[in-house]
């Protein structure tokens, strides 16, 4: 057993084809990691996973990892369309760095997860199906959308099954970190929230990371599965969207007058990662994609 | 040496072991006028006794502490041992307050909390600071760092490493004068080649690099902090045989605290929190407890 050479080890990142966001997340989303994203329905989660899956195509030189992807759902149906929509936009835009022909949802692979046992299932065969596509594109970022619906329905609330189903948290997590070690693989993985009711105190008022609470749409909220899954993911990204009330300043010929407008505000928070100090900033889904806002 | 094989009187040996002294160090820091009235004899006598073991301990090779057993210390020379002994800062005054002075050489120190709370970065503090020279009042030793995780980032570490030598030139600054004796030559590349770190993806993997740790250590001596982060992740899933599990939890912490023991380093394990059910309430407890 020899220690690795630390001055060898650089992480590489994939971005996240924003140039804002990849500022935020001090270049994208990093590899030999899992990193996770809570968010209600609605916030953009699933956008993001897409957006990354198509920029992971993108050359290293561009901040890509010039692979393939692999993308594990469980919500039905899965976004071709939006997939599509999406694909055109980037590949009108990156047009220089693929040949005329070629369509890069050719590279994201696409299964459905019904169970955690069928989760467990895939990925002892993701191993030999990683390593066959070492040949063409390889595949270098896996994605999981949603971990949380796998878990919300099967298991009762006694502590016999809560403890079986941390305890299958954790297997996944060390399956996920040993395929992400191996084939250095970045792991995006989305997860959904539960609303928080009562006093701020005790084990309600647990605080996970630097944000004191995490809102959206007016409620407190926290991710769902608990202080167990959040031991096993490396970062922790939260999307919040609100619905704001603001002022603008509007010319009419009868002279200046202001209107009070509802705007949808989106943000983006850093809960908690190894390498990000705590920061946000807000971001828009547009129909090319999700980018960040500089205000 | 014993009473016994003093050269005195069968009669003055016999009033010294039944006034309790059985060894030459017992006799050493007695005066003669005490010696005198404990025994009931004269204080010529006494200090003629006094002056025979003094002799009779000349004559050997002094050893400093004369055990009763081989290898026992008293706990005066324990005391005196551990306040030598130097402690890695954890950068911050209070903490160390807290720690009394820091991490502690020969000790084995568990920090646990929840996710996002800052483990890892204060194990990351604590594999830099330890580097910090002798003259800084620092260890000057090496790091190794296990991670089990995967939180190991090398640009933290890298800028924590800078923010480490930035600290130690504004010291500098501070408190000396000549600069160009005490230039700090110490670089970021350097701090990080002198952690020595290890990725492991399982427990058996885990269990066979403390195992391993002996044979490192002795190879390489000026190891002087050891950080596992966390241990006790791969231990969390489900194990068929628990009592397995106990068994190889207890074992792994008796041999890193022989580890800490023996080549006088400090070792800080990570750990994770979990909620226990206590009477239908909810708190938080260490994992694996």
């Amino acid at each position: 057993m020899t220690p690795q050479s630390l001055l060898q080890l650089t992480s590489q990142k994939c971005t996240t084809g924003c140039p804002i966001l990849d500022r935020l997340l001090y270049g994208g989303i990093p590899c030999d990691s899992i990193t996770e994203i809570v968010a209600e329905s609605g916030s953009g989660k699933t956008q993001i996973c897409l957006q990354l899956s198509l920029h992971a195509q993108l050359p290293v030189s561009h901040g890509g990892l010039a692979a393939s992807s692999l993308y594990l759902h469980t919500e039905f149906p899965f976004p071709f369309r939006r997939l599509h929509q999406l694909c055109l936009s980037f590949r009108s835009s990156n047009a220089h760095h693929f040949p005329v022909n070629d369509n890069p949802c050719d590279r994201i692979f696409v299964q459905s997860v019904h169970t955690a046992d069928h989760l467990l299932e895939i990925m002892s065969k993701t191993d030999p199906f990683i390593e066959n596509s070492k040949n063409q594109v390889p595949v270098r970022l896996i994605v999981i959308d949603s971990i949380a619906a796998l878990f919300r329905s099967d298991f009762d609330n006694t502590p016999v099954e809560l403890k079986r189903r941390s305890s299958l948290f954790f297997k996944i997590s060390s399956k996920l970190k040993a395929l992400a070690k191996r084939f250095n693989l970045a792991v995006l993985v989305t997860n959904q929230v539960v609303d928080l009711v009562g006093p701020n105190e005790g084990i309600n008022g647990l605080r996970i990371g630097n944000l004191v609470c995490l809102h959206t749409s007016g409620r407190r909220v926290c991710p769902a599965l608990g202080l167990a899954w959040a031991n096993c993911v490396n970062s922790r990204l939260f999307l919040s969207r609100n619905e704001e009330v603001i002022r603008e300043e509007n010319e009419k010929s009868n002279g200046q007058s202001c209107d009070f407008v509802k705007k949808k505000m989106r943000k983006l928070y850093v809960v908690f990662a190894p390498h990000l100090p705590e920061t946000s900033c807000e971001f828009e889904i547009t129909r090319e994609g999700l980018f960040g806002v500089e205000r | 040496m014993e009473i016994w094989r003093l050269p005195i009187s069968a009669s003055q040996r016999g009033k010294l072991i039944s006034a309790g002294y059985t060894s030459l160090s017992s006799l050493s820091s007695i005066s003669s006028s005490d010696l005198a009235r404990e025994l009931n004899v004269s204080e010529s006598e006494a200090m003629n006794i006094l002056k025979v073991a003094s002799h009779s301990r000349g004559s050997e090779t002094s050893n400093a502490s004369c055990s009763i057993v081989e290898g026992a210390q008293s706990a005066w020379d324990m005391l005196h041992d551990e306040e030598s002994l130097m402690h890695i800062t954890t950068s911050s005054a209070d903490l160390d307050n807290i720690l009394g002075g820091g991490i502690h050489c020969k000790e084995v120190t568990e920090i646990g909390g929840v996710p996002g709370i800052g483990k890892t970065q204060l194990g990351i503090q604590i594999a830099v600071n330890v580097q910090i020279p002798n003259d800084f009042g620092g260890l000057g030793g090496n790091s190794i760092y296990i991670d089990t995780e995967g939180s190991f980032m090398v640009e933290r570490a890298f800028q924590i490493a800078e923010a480490c030598i930035e600290d130690m030139s504004e010291y500098n600054r501070f408190l000396r004068k000549d600069f160009q004796e005490c230039k700090i030559k110490m670089q970021p590349q350097d701090i990080l080649e002198n952690i020595f770190y290890f990725r492991i993806c399982s427990y058996t993997e885990q269990i066979a690099l403390i195992n391993y740790l002996d044979k490192f250590l002795s190879e390489h001596k000026d190891v002087k902090v050891i950080v596992v982060d966390s241990v006790t992740f791969h231990f969390r899933q489900d194990f068929d045989d628990m009592a397995l599990r106990t068994r190889v939890l207890s074992g792994m912490a008796l041999k890193l605290m022989n580890l800490a023991k023996r080549f006088s380093l400090a070792v800080v394990l990570l750990n994770q929190v979990t909620t226990k059910h206590t009477e239908a309430s909810f708190q938080l407890a260490l994992a694996l407890v």
